[in-house]
């Protein structure tokens, strides 16, 4: 009784109006919602209510539907593009200058003195005696040889390869018929490979190579790799091209630079690189003027003669142009100018802005990368080519042991050589050809959300003029070296010019294409659209299922009640109801002013209330009220249905 | 007829209404109760009024659109006015917004991705800038060849090329002297003196005479040539010699080139492919070395393709029934080097004029337009090209007017390639000049049926030509309207750097192994000047994809202008169903009746004068809905009351006010008497 009383108190404080029933309750919902369709189901005749509850059903059902792909829609986290063009002052790009070759021969000559004889022996074994000029008399040290051999492959017979040592000149393969000792193999019948073992020579491949010259410059390059990864960085460094030997001039602007300007950084492949305007201890420099004038100009020297014969064939200057702070990756990146040349560099900065999560995969500063960045050491940024690196890098240490020379070591490890590593080349050599590995990697690895790039525009001219030549070479030689002789040449001499272009930025920033106010008015527009209604509109429909709740909770226990009535009274038979009390239960008590309820009515219940205990007070008039209802509710509740 | 009881009955209902609001529903019997409240819940004054105006009246007041009902319910006629303008703005306002957002719905928004991913290399395409080799050709073209040389000699008085690599050579010149020139009678060269346009210079024959030709400038219509003294040419005639257009050129230079390679087509049109593709270079002897993604390849990992203007060329990474090389590092080491030999002892001196080698990277099944696009690379250079790839994709109909593939251009494609506008335009200008001169020109595909134009089967054709391309520059062949852009396409942006190669210090190994390898195809000790390196790779695998998206779609135009229905008159779909309902249905309906009882009246009248009660009893059902009692059911149905048996017992049933209302109807005094009442 009394969980009944507090629920029909609080039903009455909830709901002043909407009913008893659930049918007073949707009429007056229909009625008085501000939704356009309702309305019309129950103002309107017979056909006319049936045609208006299909639409209603329908334009609702289209509602909900639509609002289904706009948050669909919204959920997919789409992205728009805005781009921007222009001139602004900007900083100046870092720029690294590196020279093609990594050491300078006349400082290096003493480690590679055994390669570079065995090289010269193999390329007279290769050639032939009547193409060599070298004499095979001296002695050579085989111990380099014999790690990792060049070998002949003679395939004139497919199902027999011949395989034949370049020094010995016994067959390994099937021996029958040889070919004369003097010169193994001409290039038709043979193909140059390299013999790579494992597992103390038990396991060997064969790396096969369409052209002998490949075949030698990787052979070298891996021999060379071997040996100076034995050598510690500081005497590498002191191998390498000195600033003051590299950078002649450097005119920034206006402003006058020398090569102090410059942050030397090693790089394994291009020996020391200098990096101008780094932004690593100091402010970057701004450019405030596009031009020729206002941008970076530089007068190097490559000095051609003193470069590693067998390492690099190519000759030049090196350079890259990357945001400041971040490692500079000049083999991947960077363009090569041309001695005796002048090379202008027009740049537009073209920069890419990504919102980041959950709009598009990409990381702010790779502290969400599985991977550790090797290249955090030079404290620069994350880009994914360091990812892609480091990656290798710790694939190479997990697979053979030891890291390859070419990428930055983590912590405790030594780079790969011949005396500590015997497999390794064998073991990099699988590696690096192995796509599994480098689509692991790129998995692994995610691209930054800045992503800046330097449009170059290059052109050439020749530099210094024939005119122009002897002095130009005369001030600098006397600059550097401090000599009255010409020490420069054409060979090695390379100028620069870069500078930023009449519109030097290119921005491309994403934006959230459908942020929330969009999906609001989406949605607004739609239900606005299909049956006028609003957020208002939503609560009132939800205050009706509240209430549809409450009736709900009401008549069950009303139910209840009437079954233990049924069940204590059952001899009972009460006076019928009148009609008046029947349609008053009907109507809108809600509606009704409260003054409305004592009178008249009070004399008509006590009999139906309590009719075996007569004299009794006359009970709370709520509750009066409630009880007849609720027994005849349930009766008319069947009759309904 | 039916237009008399009608401004009674509103009124009546009003009153009715406002009675129900006024009196105290206690004072009110129980039965009395419900039925006001039925009255009240229920206006049964619906879109069945009698007519157009009463209609009107109850749309503005029960509409749910906001101005309409401003109108009814405000007083003076300035202010009513006034709501109505405002309404109606706030109409015109909606259309207008609407036609906005309907104009706009084909526009697309775009949308910049950049991928970081493994990327399917290019197809690369290298060609020699000479097609044949010179040994090889010259055969055919010796007598070109000599009348070349001698009108060079006739009016620049140079006799003997001296270049250093072709001693061998020069014993040809005096050969044929006595031979008649038959180039140069099809289309003599000549020279013009400035502003005496009239009269030309023979080349070969050195005299003078008269030209009654139209002169035409080449590039004539770009810029103007002021200074030159002399202008050079050739004549080109039609058939039968009176048609003849001489096209000028301000230097010898541009004029011969273009004379020899006029004749240099005529002369290999004729000739077999095969036998074209056995006088230019083998892919064994163009490529010394390969190397791809760190390991080797050799010529079989290319495919030849035979141009008409640059001989045999070699595309890496489009081997059909094989899979696309990808690459999956960026930098050169993990894309494609090259060693290119370029002899140039066998080059063609008057054909071409630079040394070096062509490169187009383009897709897969795409169409290298070799004379058209491509970078072209140095000897004793090493160039290195880095890659960026863009991918655009654009929304073909209705959004811009490209194609995705052939089947909406009406031209026949005469390459075996996809679809590219540049594929389309050529192919429109060979079916042109098929159509008008009759053969096709030599440096594009032979369409089905036809024939390389040569002087044997078309005399005239070069002067066609001629015509054909000046009316192709001028648009007026109707190609450029024809073909259209293509939807996607892939685009590579280079970075191209040169560098010496090989460096000083390598160069004599270098060199000498080299050799060593080509020693097969090249019998000689290379130089350095022979070869060219080339490197070709991806400088990072960030591939940007520019889409074209649609930027509305059907629910965003829906929302929007429901967005404007809503801001302007709270309206939406349902508003506009009420007034189809109400403008179209009723108003329709209410007319029809109104002419039914118009006729109805008429006939009746006619049929019987002396009975003015005959019309009464449909008339007393005319407005059904103002019946009260039988809207009373509904209710009772509609909330499903038990049929109480006492339902009957209290009060009488309600007098039939309809009965007395239409009895009214007919007597004016009563209307009178009931309008003041209210008000």
């Amino acid at each position: 009784m009394h969980v009944k009383k507090y629920l029909l108190k609080g039903l009455h404080r909830l709901q002043k109006g909407p009913g008893y029933t659930y049918k007073e309750l949707l009429v007056w919902y229909c009625d008085n919602t501000n939704t356009h369709g309702p309305k019309r189901i129950i103002c309107e005749g017979p056909k006319k209510k049936a045609m208006w509850f299909v639409l209603t059903l329908l334009f609702t059902s289209l509602v909900c539907w639509q609002w289904g792909l706009f948050i669909k829609t919204y959920l997919n986290w789409e992205v728009s593009v805005s781009l921007s063009i222009g001139f602004k002052t900007m900083d100046f790009p870092a720029v690294t200058i590196c020279n093609a070759s990594p050491f300078q021969y006349s400082k290096v000559q003493h480690l590679l003195k055994d390669l570079d004889e065995l090289m010269e022996a193999v390329l007279g074994r290769i050639l032939g005696p009547e193409l060599s000029q070298v004499n095979d008399t001296r002695a050579l040290n085989l111990s380099i040889w014999h790690h990792t051999p060049l070998v002949f492959i003679n395939e004139q017979n497919p199902h027999h390869p011949v395989v034949l040592d370049l020094f010995e000149d016994n067959f390994n393969g099937s021996a029958s018929n040889s070919p004369a000792p003097g010169r193994p193999c001409s290039a038709h019948r043979c193909k140059v490979a390299m013999r790579l073992c494992s597992h103390n020579g038990t396991t060997c491949t064969f790396r096969n190579f369409s052209s002998a010259t490949q075949a030698v410059t990787e052979w070298y390059t891996l021999q060379a790799t071997n040996i100076f990864a034995q050598v510690p960085n500081q005497e590498l460094v002191a191998m390498g091209y000195p600033a003051e030997r590299l950078i002649l001039a450097c005119l920034f602007g206006a402003e006058p630079c020398n090569y102090r300007n410059f942050t030397p950084i090693f790089h394994p492949d291009y020996g020391n690189c200098y990096i101008f305007n780094w932004g690593m201890t100091e402010k970057a420099l701004p450019s405030a003027n596009p031009g020729t004038e206002f941008g970076l100009k530089l007068i190097l020297d490559m000095g051609q003669e003193d470069y590693v014969p067998f390492l690099t064939s190519t000759a030049g200057a090196r350079l890259m142009l990357h945001e400041q702070r971040s490692y500079p990756f000049i083999k991947e990146e960077g363009i090569y100018a041309m001695a005796g040349m002048e090379t202008s560099i027009g740049v537009l900065v073209d920069k890419l802005q990504r919102k980041g999560e959950p709009y598009s995969q990409c990381t702010k500063n790779g502290s969400d990368v599985p991977i550790q960045n090797l290249y955090s050491n030079y404290n620069t940024t994350y880009s994914i080519q360091a990812c892609i690196r480091s990656c290798f890098q710790e694939h190479m240490i997990r697979e053979c042991g030891c890291g390859h020379y070419l990428y930055p070591l983590p912590h405790k490890r030594k780079y790969c050589n011949n005396q500590e590593f015997p497999d390794w080349a064998h073991c990099y050599s699988a590696l690096r050809i192995s796509l599994a590995q480098r689509e692991t990697c790129i998995y692994a690895c995610k691209e930054s959300c800045n992503d800046t790039q330097y449009k170059m525009t290059i052109s050439m001219a020749v530099w210094p003029s024939e005119a122009s030549e002897d002095w130009i070479f005369h001030v600098l030689s006397q600059e550097r070296d401090q000599s009255s002789n010409i020490t420069l040449s054409r060979k090695g001499i390379v100028k620069l010019n870069i500078y930023f272009q009449e519109f030097n930025y290119r921005t491309i920033e994403e934006s959230a294409a459908n942020n929330i106010v969009w999906l609001l008015s989406n949605l607004g527009g739609q239900f606005g659209f299909w049956m006028g209604g609003s957020v208002l509109c939503l609560i009132e429909f939800g205050e009706i299922i509240i209430d549809f709740v409450w009736i709900t909770i009401i008549k069950l226990v009303a139910l209840a009640k009437s079954v233990r009535q049924k069940q204590a009274q059952a001899r009972y038979e009460g006076p019928p109801p009148t009609v008046a009390e029947l349609v008053e239960a009907h109507t809108n008590f809600g509606f009704q002013p409260d003054l409305a309820t004592p009178g008249p009515d009070v004399g008509a219940y006590p009999h139906e209330q309590n009719p075996p205990i007569p004299g009794t007070p006359p009970p709370n008039y709520d509750s009066l009220r409630l009880q007849p209802l609720d027994v005849i509710e349930s009766d008319s509740e069947g009759d309904a249905i | 007829m039916g237009a008399g009881p009608s401004p009674l009955e509103p009124w009546l209902l009003r009153l009715r209404d406002a009675l129900a609001l006024v009196c105290p529903i206690l004072t009110m019997a129980p039965g009395e109760k419900i039925k006001a409240k039925i009255k009240k819940n229920l206006p049964v004054t619906g879109p069945q009024a009698p007519n157009i105006k009463e209609l009107m009246q109850w749309y503005c007041l029960n509409t749910n659109t906001h101005g309409c009902r401003r109108i009814v319910v405000s007083r003076g006629r300035l202010r009513r006015l006034l709501w109505i303008l405002f309404t109606l703005t706030a109409v015109a306002l909606i259309f207008w917004q609407c036609a906005l957002l309907i104009s706009s719905f084909y526009t697309v928004s775009v949308s910049i991705k950049v991928h970081f991913q493994k990327l399917d290399f290019p197809a690369v395409t290298i060609c020699n800038i000479n097609p044949y080799k010179y040994s090889a050709v010259r055969h055919l073209l010796a007598d070109l060849e000599q009348e070349t040389r001698a009108a060079l000699k006739t009016l620049y008085g140079f006799s003997e090329i001296t270049s250093r690599k072709r001693r061998e050579a020069q014993s040809w010149s005096s050969v044929r002297k006595g031979t008649d020139p038959k180039f140069l009678n099809l289309a003599p060269l000549m020279a013009f003196e400035k502003g005496d346009t009239g009269k030309a210079r023979d080349f070969f024959t050195g005299r003078k005479r008269k030209v009654n030709a139209r002169i035409i400038h080449k590039a004539s219509d770009v810029m103007h040539i002021h200074n030159s003294k002399e202008v050079v040419g050739f004549q080109l005639c039609s058939n039968d010699t009176s048609d003849c257009a001489v096209y000028t050129f301000s230097s010898g230079v541009n004029a011969i080139q273009e004379w020899y390679k006029l004749h240099y087509m005529n002369i290999m049109a004729q000739v077999s492919q095969e036998k074209k593709i056995n006088m230019s270079y083998s892919a064994d002897e163009l490529l010394v070395t390969c190397f791809f993604d760190g390991v080797s390849c050799d010529a079989r990992n290319f495919t030849l393709f035979h141009h008409p203007m640059y001989g045999n060329c070699y595309t890496f990474n489009n081997r059909q029934n094989e899979t696309i090389l990808s690459t999956s590092m960026g930098g050169s080491e993990f894309g494609l080097q090259v060693i290119l030999y370029i002899n140039e002892e066998e080059y063609n001196p008057f054909l071409v004029s630079s040394t070096g080698a062509k490169v187009i990277i383009h897709r897969q099944d795409e169409y290298p337009f070799v004379e058209d696009v491509g970078t072209e690379i140095e000897t004793a250079m090493a160039t290195s090209i880095g890659m960026h790839l863009t991918e655009s994709f654009k929304l073909s109909d209705p959004y811009s007017q490209c194609t995705e593939d052939w089947s909406d251009v009406q031209i026949t494609n005469i390459y075996n390639a996809t679809y590219s506008l540049q594929i389309c335009l050529h192919s429109c200008f060979q079916a042109k000049m098929v159509e008008n001169c009759g053969c096709a020109q030599y440096s594009q595909p032979l369409p089905r049926g036809a024939d390389y134009c040569n002087y044997q089967q078309h005399p005239n054709w070069m002067y066609c030509y001629y015509q054909l391309h000046q009316a192709f520059v001028r648009e007026e062949l109707g190609c450029q309207s024809v073909c259209k852009e293509a939807c996607s396409f892939k685009e590579w942006t280079l970075t191209t750097s040169l560098a010496q190669w090989p460096s000083e210090v390598s160069e004599k190994w270098l060199l000498s192994i080299l050799t060593w390898d080509q020693s097969q195809q090249i019998k000689k000790k290379l130089n350095k000047t022979d070869l060219a390196k080339l490197l070709i790779f991806y400088k990072d695998l960030n591939q940007r994809s520019i889409m074209e998206n649609p930027a509305n779609s059907i629910e965003q135009l829906l929302s929007n202008i429901g967005g404007q229905l809503g801001l302007w008159m709270s309206c939406s779909v349902v508003c506009v169903i009420e007034i189809i309902e109400v403008f179209f249905i009723d108003s329709l309906s209410i007319i029809a009746r109104h002419q039914w009882h118009k006729a109805k009246g008429w006939w009746a009248r006619r049929r019987a004068p002396a009975c003015p009660e005959a019309p009464r009893a449909p008339q007393g059902r005319d407005n059904p809905s103002l019946d009260i009692d039988d809207d009373l059911p509904t209710f009772t149905s509609a909330l499903s009351l038990p049929p109480a048996p006492g339902s009957q017992v209290p009060g009488t049933p309600p007098p039939r006010y309809n009965t007395l209302r239409l009895e009214r109807a007919f007597s004016s005094q009563l209307t009178d008497t009931q309008v003041p009442a209210e008000s």
